[in-house]
């Protein structure tokens, strides 16, 4: 094959991969050709089709929970790199700033780094425990992802029992944090699993008691029906007619995300990691993004319980009958016919001119090139803030997403924010608190949540 | 001073802000407690605790203040030989003396009984020499040390010669 | 040279040996030397040995705790020291009074003028040596400088201990332009080399007067701000309140000092029991509490920052013209004689007891640390609390190990 290595040694890498991709191309057009002639292809498209349509309910379950698994990775990222971030304003220092624009794609780079970190075994643990630790982690942290509704008919599976497939789900961290104290065979790991595991259980009765009064007003455990019921305005929301459930919900949310003042699992100060103490590259990496996860998990919910899920704080039809302006954003690129292909051919180009005049104007150091460069990214990030503003105006899906993205971020800049700020607190005020305050305060406010209900059926009788 | 002036073994001194009395070992626990507890001296400040290689034999200092007097009150014990100093240990009186003791021990030798702990310090258990004694020479403890087989990296010269004067010191601070 | 056939490669599989999974316990391989150690080795049923090793984050250096722990609870603990450990006073032995300066200094790096006042404090009092009033004004200026920069390292380690990320950063702003002050006069951020036998090492430039003019202005604000952070979170005063208490004869009784010994009520400062260089003639306060406890020691702190700020501005004021530095010979020979120093460092009492033979070296330097001392303390503290707690407390007595191990 001496006949075809020399010129391919004498490619560059880049020619390397376009000259296969090419060639694939090539094949693949031939290929398609032939079947669209012979009619095969349209036959195959009718029997998937079918396929398709026969099996859509697993076929949508299926694609739900990949973009769920898919959709904690850039999510546990955000939510990192948001907090290495705001911890450093808030201890006066920069934070990262080096990779990407003001830092933002350091979460990428320390992904990497996870992964090419050396995995071991320390020895004396016990393996298979120690290997599927961080999973059931994970796991559970990702399986609560399931049941919550990121927009009106956007939730991975609405179940009639959704909170409590969530709470029973999330349940499961605790035997994740213990397999990984316990197997690690170091006692500052038993040491951190016992104090998650009890951390975990003494919180988990807030955290339960807390929403069965938003369950009682709402009537369902449904969590879409659930942000159904609070659609409207924002003083729909059931933070308002719930005020000491939320903080209760929220304070055992932090308890349970073991996040400050909370996090004496993993209080680096004390007991080095805790449960993660011997755990290195993906494995912590795991247990890295369950807890991240988590903390997205738990905002997510308090948003949804409390604070109107992806309803909009005010409901924007009023107001626009009030001021006579109808949106009817819908547009008709048919309508152009021929013209569309001037519009798409010409008029990008000449608007990428438009916008690099000023700028290589403006710019006296800059070469014309680069500020065509630069003109292109401003016409995308035009383009793309456009083409979200249309999208927002059409479907109410996005506007739903919008809102709830914003909400839940800003709980979980609220998390970021207690980390920065507080000190911890000790095991033992932690699990008195719980057992002798929140659970207290949860059952009395269910018992108020009962007598105003009847109160209110009575006197509407 | 009187009360316990017999029991001294040498003039007592003062200089600058500083009185010194000088004690044999045998004669400790019923000065320290005289001086720690007695209504006239009350130096219930031990301020430090150390021993002393003079070349010739051991001392141990104590240094103590007193709120009634303005000045320090060094108290020596001398005479301890060189082979096998024992001094009655202070920790009856002042807890904190223990990890001082400790560090006299390790460092000179010198043995405090009633130490409940009396163990090194500072080197490692299995140390076998005292560094802060004047006949303490490293090459000998690296003689002695577990990396013994290993060349270090350069040792120009022999035992005994010491890098720029003797170590060994003729004489002592006695004379003022 | 080094021998070749010594330095084998890392590759060589004889060189890897086998640990065993026991040599995680905390129990060591010999049998035990005092009843001490046999006692406190001899575990009961249900105990356990946490070793809070040499490597830690918040041990405060090198220090190796081995804590007997029941659940989360400390029974009993034995601090292993050493792992700093340099001969400090062996090498002073065999320098000149001069090296012992800069010997000296990493005693208390934090802080190091401090200890680096021994040697020199020691050989004035041996020569009976005045040093000039300017050098003695100059001393009292870089010392309270140094006692607020370590205050502050103090108060950042605490919160840091506790969990909270912020304050510690909040120090280092104070304690960074206090460094950058002090490296205008003496070159040094950290280890200063700045005092001299008689007197100082150069005198005080514009860059550090301006420095000091502007922190003034502004006179510790970082460090107020911290103090609001903390001092009424009320996490932070659960955590600190009544741990760790001593009363005032154990505190006697284990010769502690310094901020630990005077939240317990003893009005011991050497500052003014036992006044040395020009602070007679200050006007300062000292501060004292009677609770004993961590949070007091806390409380402390901050007040004696607030004394240190007030001495500062007598200084500055006060400082007369003059020389700097006394006049002697560059080779010392000090007489036989023997003397005690004794100042007051931002941890207790630093003391020196020199003796001097006639010839240019010192014939015993001995360097009484305070952390050394007050490390003690936590042998009575530290049982009956939890291992969380036993992170607060070990931080709330602020040792230092530098001077710990010498």
């Amino acid at each position: 094959m001496s006949v075809l290595s020399r010129p391919w040694n004498r490619l560059t890498v880049g020619g390397k991969i376009l000259l296969p991709l090419l060639a694939l191309v090539v094949l693949l057009t031939v290929l398609l050709m032939v079947g669209w002639l012979t009619g095969l292809i349209p036959a195959l498209i009718g029997l998937g089709a079918t396929v398709i349509t026969d099996n859509i309910d697993i076929l949508r379950f299926v694609a739900a929970v990949t973009a769920i698994l898919l959709f904690t990775v850039p999510t546990a990222f955000v939510i990192i790199f948001m907090e290495m971030k705001f911890i450093a304003f808030i201890n006066l220092r920069v934070g990262p700033n080096r990779t990407g624009p003001w830092g933002t794609l350091s979460s990428v780079f320390h992904g990497f780094k996870v992964l090419a970190k050396e995995d071991f075994t320390p020895t004396g643990a016990d393996t298979p425990v120690f290997t599927l630790a961080p999973v059931v982690t994970y796991l559970a942290a990702v399986l609560g992802l399931l049941v919550i509704p990121f927009a009106p008919g956007l939730v991975g599976l609405d179940m009639n029992i959704g909170l409590l497939y969530f709470f029973a789900v999330s349940g499961l961290s605790v035997v994740g944090l213990m397999m990984g104290g316990w197997s690690s065979y170091n006692k500052y790991s038993l040491i951190g699993g016992l104090r998650a595991a009890a951390q975990a259980i003494s919180y988990e009765l807030p955290l339960l008691l807390a929403p069965v009064g938003v369950v009682m007003l709402a009537g369902t455990l449904s969590l879409n029906q659930i942000v159904i019921n609070q659609a409207g305005w924002f003083w729909d929301w059931y933070v308002f007619q719930q005020p000491l459930a939320f903080l209760v919900f929220f304070i055992a949310a932090t308890a349970e995300g073991n996040r400050t003042p909370f996090d004496l699992t993993e209080a680096d100060s004390e007991i080095v990691a805790g449960f993660a103490t011997e755990y290195s590259g993906m494995r912590f990496g795991f247990f890295f993004f369950a807890e991240y996860v988590n903390v997205f998990i738990l905002s997510a919910l308090t948003v949804i319980l409390f604070l109107g899920g992806w309803n909009a704080p005010i409901d924007p039809a009023p107001i626009l009958q009030f001021l006579n302006v109808t949106i009817n954003p819908a547009l008709d690129p048919g309508s152009l016919g021929m013209g569309l292909l001037f519009v798409l051919g010409l008029g990008v180009p000449l608007l990428i001119l438009l916008l690099a005049l000023p700028v290589w104007m403006l710019k006296s150091d800059w070469s014309f090139p680069k500020s065509l460069v630069v003109a292109f990214i401003l016409f995308n990030v035009i383009g793309a803030g456009l083409a979200g503003v249309w999208l927002f105006l059409s479907f109410e899906v996005v506007v739903g997403l919008v809102w709830f993205t914003i909400k839940t971020f800003t709980l979980a800049f609220v998390f970021v924010w207690m980390r920065g700020t507080l000190p911890r607190v000790r095991i033992d005020q932690l699990m008195g608190w719980a057992w002798k305050w929140l659970v207290e305060i949860a059952l009395l406010n269910i018992f108020l949540t009962a007598g105003a209900i009847l109160l209110l059926q009575e006197l509407a009788r | 001073m009187e009360a316990v002036g017999d029991r001294f073994s040498g003039p007592l001194r003062q200089r600058q802000d500083t009185t010194e009395i000088r004690i044999r070992p045998q004669h400790v626990a019923e000065v320290m407690r005289t001086v720690n507890e007695d209504d006239a001296f009350r130096f219930e400040i031990l301020a430090d605790l150390c021993g002393v290689d003079t070349g010739t034999e051991m001392q141990v200092v104590y240094h103590l203040w007193s709120a009634l007097t303005p000045d320090w009150l060094r108290v020596i014990v001398e005479g301890l030989s060189r082979d096998d100093p024992r001094v009655p240990s202070v920790t009856f009186l002042w807890n904190g003396a223990e990890w001082a003791e400790r560090e006299a021990y390790d460092m000179f030798g010198i043995i405090f009984e009633g130490n409940r702990d009396l163990r090194r310090i500072y080197m490692p258990p299995d140390y076998t020499s005292f560094p802060l004694r004047k006949d303490f020479l490293l090459p000998d403890d690296a003689a002695r040390s577990p990396g013994e087989g290993f060349r270090h990296v350069e040792q120009p010269h022999q035992p005994g010669e010491s890098l720029r004067r003797p170590v060994l010191r003729q004489g002592t601070s006695e004379q003022q | 040279m080094t021998d070749p056939t010594i330095i084998r490669s890392l590759d060589d599989p004889d060189i890897w040996v086998e640990t065993p999974a026991t040599i995680y316990d905390a129990v060591p391989p010999y049998p035990p030397r005092t009843e001490r150690e046999a006692e406190f080795y001899d575990l009961r049923d249900g105990e356990m040995l946490l070793n809070l090793g040499p490597q830690h984050p918040s041990t405060h250096g090198v220090l190796r705790v081995v804590l007997k722990i029941d659940g989360e609870k400390v029974v009993d603990l034995d601090p292993v020291l050493g792992y700093l450990h340099r001969g400090v006073e062996k090498i002073c032995e065999n320098g000149d009074w001069h090296h012992a300066i800069s010997n000296c200094d990493p005693l208390e790096y934090v802080a190091s003028m401090f200890s680096e006042a021994m040697p020199v404090m020691v050989a004035e009092k041996l020569l009976d040596l005045p040093v000039p009033r300017r050098a003695e004004y100059i001393r009292v200026l870089c010392w309270e400088l140094n006692r607020i920069s370590s205050h502050a390292l103090y108060m950042g380690w605490q919160a840091l201990d506790l969990g909270g990320l912020t304050p510690i950063l909040y120090s280092f702003i104070e304690r960074d332009e206090i460094v950058e002050m002090l490296a205008a006069i003496t070159g040094q951020r950290l280890l200063f080399n700045y005092l001299r036998i008689g007197g100082v090492n150069g005198d005080l430039n514009h860059d550090f007067l301006s420095r000091l003019g502007d922190w003034m202005s502004r006179a510790g604000a970082q460090l107020e701000a911290s103090t609001r952070l903390l001092n009424e979170n009320e996490i932070f005063v659960r955590r600190m309140s009544g741990l760790g208490v001593v009363d005032r004869e154990t505190a006697l009784r284990t010769c502690l000092s310094g901020p630990v010994l005077r939240a317990t009520g003893v009005p011991y400062d050497v500052r003014r029991a036992h006044p040395y260089s020009v602070y007679p003639e200050l006007d300062f306060d000292i501060p004292t509490r009677t609770e004993g406890d961590s949070y007091a020691r806390y409380l402390l702190h901050i007040d004696e920052v607030r004394e240190s700020i007030r001495i500062i501005d007598q200084a500055l004021h006060e400082m007369p013209d003059g020389p700097i530095m006394a006049k002697i010979p560059r080779l010392i020979r000090i007489p036989p004689a023997r003397a005690w120093v004794a100042i007051e460092s931002p941890r207790g009492q630093y003391g020196c007891y020199g003796m001097s033979d006639g010839s240019d070296q010192p014939f015993r330097l001995r360097i009484h640390d305070p952390s050394f001392f007050n490390l003690q303390a936590m042998t009575d503290m530290l049982p009956g609390n939890l291992i969380a707690d036993s992170m607060a407390i070990m931080a709330s007595l602020d040792p230092i190990m530098g001077g710990i191990d010498k």
